[in-house]
């Protein structure tokens, strides 16, 4: 048996769910930077992502990218509804940070039952983006999904540093994490920025769970690991930076699938939950420091 | 910024651009401002000195609607009461708050550009506002991609202030500009003050350093435990005596 091309394997493949951790790990960022809120709906975004561009294939027959376009948005409108119902009801009466972060779990647990009441407890795939058979690359078998992952990731994360670094609105954005109450004075709407970074934030969690369902399935449940995977890696990252979530996320899914590979499909999360100790431990501000 | 402004002749009592009429506040059960009246007309620079604790900020921040009031602030004849946080600014009441309030890890020029949020895409006015800025502070424009938290105290008041300017207001209200900066940097930034007062636009300069802010201002309001306890015209104050006596009458 190849032992060096079975490890590299593990670890393309490792790097590739990393990436998806990462944009997980980006959406709770977005967020707590606009906010101080840590979004505990994440997963609900990731969930649906998968299960409405699977609903929109089969039963309303779209095409592949057209679903998954339509899945995006309907994530971003639900990430809106949650701000608009959920946060910004309390956040209009100055309660504490702590019950918002409650309150998105209870959204969490709504929309995941919602999408129960829907379309049933029946796991769903999505079939790969493309049918072509695994890459050879110098002897290493590469699963085509995993490189639309790493693509498409790093395609997103250049597009979120094009839109922070230079629109307007991006800027006003960074401003309003910076310091709200200088926001407020130069006349940026805080309120509008703060419902934009729960879209913002949806609409990477379901592009996130569309390019993980082919590689795994997707079902009501499913948010739950995932958003902890990307809480994780945020937290590895040093909460608020989103480069440092994106790194976080690689290194979570490389040691994943390293422990996989060594010791077994049950230390997947004992591997993921020792690195968050060890990261709490010895290094709470995380690999760049977090922002507050 | 109305560079064309100093032709116009002030008449002896300006008509008041933002006037304030018995205006409170409270934090919690907290009376921090107890009925204050205070004005500003064009061309004038108007200070308001008090100790620490006095109310300075919360008068500011209240006028602002950065915290619950009563009482009313008519901008141009208009209310301003009931407004949203943020609503002063659009309208061209900008304030420069205590402690700068610069966004430190963005750039000199992010910094200004954020100032003009409200022009919208309108580049050309960007830069037009820019210009006018990089005049009255030409540090700002050697040093514009330099993040604004890593400059020097002076020079991020530089920045705090430009960043107003950027919003062509119409009222500036400032808190205490010269916090922790050398007296050179403090005579500067007051000349610039002063300046611009000069040239039409109305001034609030909340400030401890009450010789400093005299010589600048054509009207001192005194406040204490959150009143205005002496209004006073600055060519009246002899001596620093005198002016003690009013701090601890
Ligand atoms: N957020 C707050 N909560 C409770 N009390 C406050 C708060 N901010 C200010 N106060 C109180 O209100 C009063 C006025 O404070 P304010 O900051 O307006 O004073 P100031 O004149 O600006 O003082 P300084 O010169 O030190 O800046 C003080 O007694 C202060 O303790
Ligand atoms: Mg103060």
């Amino acid at each position: 048996m190849d032992n060096i091309s079975l490890v590299l394997q593990s670890l393309i493949s490792g790097i590739s769910i990393g990436c998806v951790y990462g944009l997980i790990g980006i959406g709770f960022c977005v967020i707590y930077n606009a906010s101080g809120i840590v979004n505990f709906a994440q997963g609900a975004f990731v969930m649906i992502g998968g299960m409405a561009t699977s609903v929109l294939m089969t039963d309303f027959q779209l095409p592949y990218a057209a679903a998954a376009i339509g899945a995006i948005i309907i994530a971003g409108i639900v990430g809106a509804a949650v701000e608009r119902l959920v946060v910004r009801p309390l956040w209009n009466r100055n309660v504490a940070i702590f019950v918002m972060i409650l309150a998105t779990l209870a959204a969490q647990i709504v929309i995941e039952r919602m999408a129960y009441i829907l379309v049933g407890d029946q796991p769903k795939t999505l079939p790969p983006v493309s049918d072509l058979p695994p890459m050879m690359l110098g002897g290493v078998a590469v699963n085509i999904q995993s490189l639309w992952i790493l693509a498409s990731s790093l395609i997103i994360i250049a597009a979120l540093n094009v839109f922070f670094k230079t629109s307007r609105t991006g800027k006003a954005m960074r401003a309003v994490s910076i310091n709200a109450e200088a926001a407020v004075l130069q006349g940026i709407p805080v309120s509008r920025m703060l419902t934009l970074a729960f879209v913002i934030s949806a609409m990477l969690g379901a592009i996130a769970g569309i390019l993980l369902t082919p590689t795994q399935y997707t079902a009501f449940n499913v948010g739950v690991p995932f958003a902890i995977s990307g809480f994780i890696a945020a937290i590895i990252g040093g909460f608020g930076r989103p480069l440092g979530a994106f790194i976080g996320g690689i290194a979570l899914g490389v040691i994943q699938s390293m422990a996989i590979l060594e010791l077994g499909a049950g230390f997947k999360n004992v591997a993921a939950l020792s690195l968050l100790l060890l990261f709490l431990f010895f290094r709470p501000s995380g690999l760049l420091g977090s922002t507050r | 910024m109305n560079p064309a402004a100093t032709s116009s002749s002030l008449p002896e009592v300006a008509q008041p651009v933002l006037d304030v009429r018995s205006l409170s506040a409270s934090y919690g059960h907290v009376e921090a401002l107890r009925s204050v009246d205070i004005s500003v007309g064009r061309g004038e620079l108007v200070a308001v000195l008090g100790p620490n604790g006095a109310g300075k900020s919360t008068l500011l921040r209240a006028i602002m609607g950065l915290i619950p009031n009563h009482g009313e602030v008519l901008f141009q004849g208009n209310a301003l009461t009931r407004r949203k946080p943020g609503a002063a600014a659009t309208k061209g009441v900008v304030l420069v708050p205590e402690g700068r309030g610069i966004f430190g890890p963005m750039t000199v020029l992010e910094n200004l550009e954020l100032g003009a949020y409200s022009v919208g895409r309108d580049k050309k006015e960007v830069e037009r506002r820019l210009t006018s800025v990089f005049g009255l502070f030409p540090r700002l424009k050697e040093r514009f991609k330099q993040t604004a938290g890593s400059m020097s105290g002076g020079e991020q008041q530089m920045v705090a202030v430009g960043r107003a300017m950027m919003a062509d207001p119409k009222v500036l209200l400032l808190d205490e500009p010269s916090l922790g900066l050398a007296p050179r940097v403090t005579g500067e930034i007051l000349d610039t003050l002063g300046a611009l007062s000069q040239s039409g636009l109305p001034v609030i300069l909340v400030e401890q350093k009450a010789p400093l802010a005299l010589q600048l201002a054509c009207r001192a309001y005194l406040l204490s435990l959150g009143r205005i306890v002496a209004t006073i015209n600055p060519r009246e104050v002899k001596s620093h005596d005198e002016l003690a006596q009013y701090y601890f009458a």
